[in-house]
């Protein structure tokens, strides 16, 4: 799948569970960066973005998730 | 020794100057130093532990590094199961060994076993809620390979024994501390200045605000059963302050100390009580735990149960609010505090609003009608359930809930006009505008930037405060913990 498609839905993701989309798509953009975006709206999240790209994370994949960038490679490797 | 006594003064003196004339010529000497002085710090409160906290840190060095060089997964887990079960093992045995020991009997009994048990005599190491964490957290982060683990055993062990954090906290991680201590640290003078404003802060919340919240709050609780409901509910409110000023003020300075070494610790509060819902209030209140939780309980719970969306949310959201509760000791009144506390996120959950984290009124002088509202209401809701962590047991804590409620609230609590409270009242004012006018900052007296008349004014000021107001004491609510 193409990055930007992955990037899409991240996005997607991100504003049907954020409610806003106040932030600009980037590989250095960090949760901090977003409004709204914790440890607990992390979950949720990251759900969101299994459901939309048909994939499954583990524990491990989610502690790997430093910023937008390695979200992207870590699904890019499960599709 | 406490860090508001005069043992303690003794202590630190002497240790700054040599660690800073003496053993600074290399990050090696001032780890050692810092091991040895930290080693005696504790030995001095509870030299019956030394023992236990030594094997503690040499077993978790030594596991954080077979679970990092097995490279066969099932052989990792197994170390690393080998850790979790001592430590939890160590907590288990010292903290909630009666606890369980006495429900097992007590279930025996409901089922007519009619047995008799006596519990028996554990004493609570010092600090062990605290440095447990600590290792559990560190072999956990190595076995995820979010750090690679401490190759160096004088580091380690300072990551463990820090005397400033050892018994009480905050609860450190690896990430953030060993780092600081591979390099040689260099004598700053706006750091230790900085450090010094803090424990000058943290000194007048713990020996003026707390100290005089308890002289008011002990006789209510202690005599609930004589006392009208406005006098329960006057006595939880200087609870609720006590309880805050006692706990942040100790962390305060226990970060103060800890900068005038060259080592910055974890925040731990940050400004709590302006917040306007209650995940806002946890996201400030007692930090190194929440986020301790968060990431070792919380985390890999509602992953688990990510499935079962809003319901795993709230089951993961509660079970971690149980644990943080029960974290405070083996007494069930803990577990209602967190259980409740777990209850005040569900309407969170559902309106989708428990993310929103911001300052309240940033940038502005004060607060809008709203933002005031909230405050309060949830100031209540908190400080109602905080009767919980200072009653002996439940039953006692629902008969003092209950007496609130009733009819007798309407009676004029007598002791509001009693001069050591009005004096208490005009105190804790003054303790929550500083609080307020610090609340972006990045601790509660960061008065760096005021000139220089203010600075000396307000340190002049709070001095006189303590020693005109300020009660000895010899000890802190979270020492028991």
């Amino acid at each position: 799948m193409e990055i930007d498609v992955i990037k899409e839905k991240i996005s997607n993701a991100l504003v049907s569970i954020l409610g806003h989309n106040n932030f600009e798509m980037h590989d250095e953009l960090t949760a901090k960066d977003v409004d709204g975006w914790d440890s607990l709206s992390h979950m949720m999240i990251i759900t969101k973005i299994e459901e939309e790209l048909n994939i499954r994370f583990k524990l491990r994949d989610l502690n790997k998730l430093k910023n937008m960038g390695s979200l992207v490679s870590v699904i890019q490797s499960k599709i | 020794m406490v860090f508001n006594s005069l043992d303690f003064v003794v202590f630190i003196i002497p240790v700054f100057l040599l660690y800073w004339l003496i053993f600074s010529k290399s990050s090696v000497y001032q780890n050692f130093f810092l091991l040895l002085v930290s080693l005696f710090f504790y030995a001095w409160a509870d030299w019956r532990f030394l023992i236990l906290l030594v094997a503690s840190t040499l077993i978790n060095f030594y596991l954080g590094l077979k679970i990092h060089r097995t490279p066969e997964d099932r052989k990792k887990n197994i170390f690393l199961y080998i850790g979790l079960i001592f430590n939890i093992g160590l907590l288990l045995y010292f903290k909630y060994f009666n606890f369980f020991y006495e429900g097992f009997f007590e279930i025996l009994n409901v089922f007519g076993a009619e047995s008799s048990y006596s519990t028996l005599e554990i004493l609570l190491p010092l600090g062990i809620s605290f440095f447990t964490f600590q290792t559990l957290g560190y072999l956990t982060d190595v076995y995820n390979e979010e750090i690679d683990p401490s190759e160096n055993l004088l580091e380690f062990s300072i990551f463990i024994t820090f005397f400033p954090k050892i018994l009480s906290g905050p609860i450190e991680r690896a990430a953030s501390f060993i780092p600081q201590i591979q390099e040689k640290r260099n004598l700053s003078y706006s750091v230790s200045v900085d450090g010094l404003r803090q424990i000058l802060w943290g000194l007048f919340a713990k020996i003026v605000i707390a100290e005089n919240c308890a002289i008011i709050v002990n006789p209510i609780f202690n005599n609930y059963e004589n006392e009208p409901g406005s006098t329960l509910l006057v006595g939880a409110f200087f609870y609720a302050i006590q309880l805050y000023a006692d706990f942040s003020g100790y962390s305060n300075m226990a970060i103060g100390v800890s900068k005038l070494f060259g080592i910055q610790l974890m925040r731990n509060f940050s400004t709590p009580f302006f917040s306007t819902n209650i995940s806002d209030f946890w996201r400030k209140w007692h930090i190194s735990l929440t986020t301790w939780m968060m990431d070792y309980v919380f985390t890999p719970l509602s992953f688990t149960l990510r499935r079962h969306q809003k319901k795993g949310l709230i089951f993961s959201i509660i079970t971690t609010f149980v644990l943080v509760g029960f974290w405070h000791g083996a007494n069930w009144t803990f577990v209602v505090y967190g259980l409740l506390h777990g209850i005040y996120f569900i309407p969170l959950v559902f309106s989708g609003k428990m993310n929103s984290s911001e300052i309240v009124a940033k940038g502005k002088l004060l607060p809008s009608i709203k933002e005031v509202f909230k405050m309060i209401s949830l100031f209540l809701l908190i400080m109602l359930t905080d009767v919980f962590f200072r009653v002996d047991n439940v039953a006692m804590g629902l008969d003092y809930l209950k007496r609130v409620f009733s009819l007798s609230i309407i009676n004029f609590p007598s002791i509001i006009i009693a001069s050591t409270t009005i004096i208490t009242i005009i105190l804790i004012g003054f303790f929550i505008l500083i609080e307020w006018c610090n609340r972006e900052k990045k601790h509660d007296f960061e008065i760096h930037n005021y000139n220089i008349y203010l600075r000396w004014g307000f340190y002049i000021f709070i001095f006189s405060l303590i020693l005109f107001f300020g009660k000895s004491s010899e000890t802190f609510i979270y020492f028991q913990f």
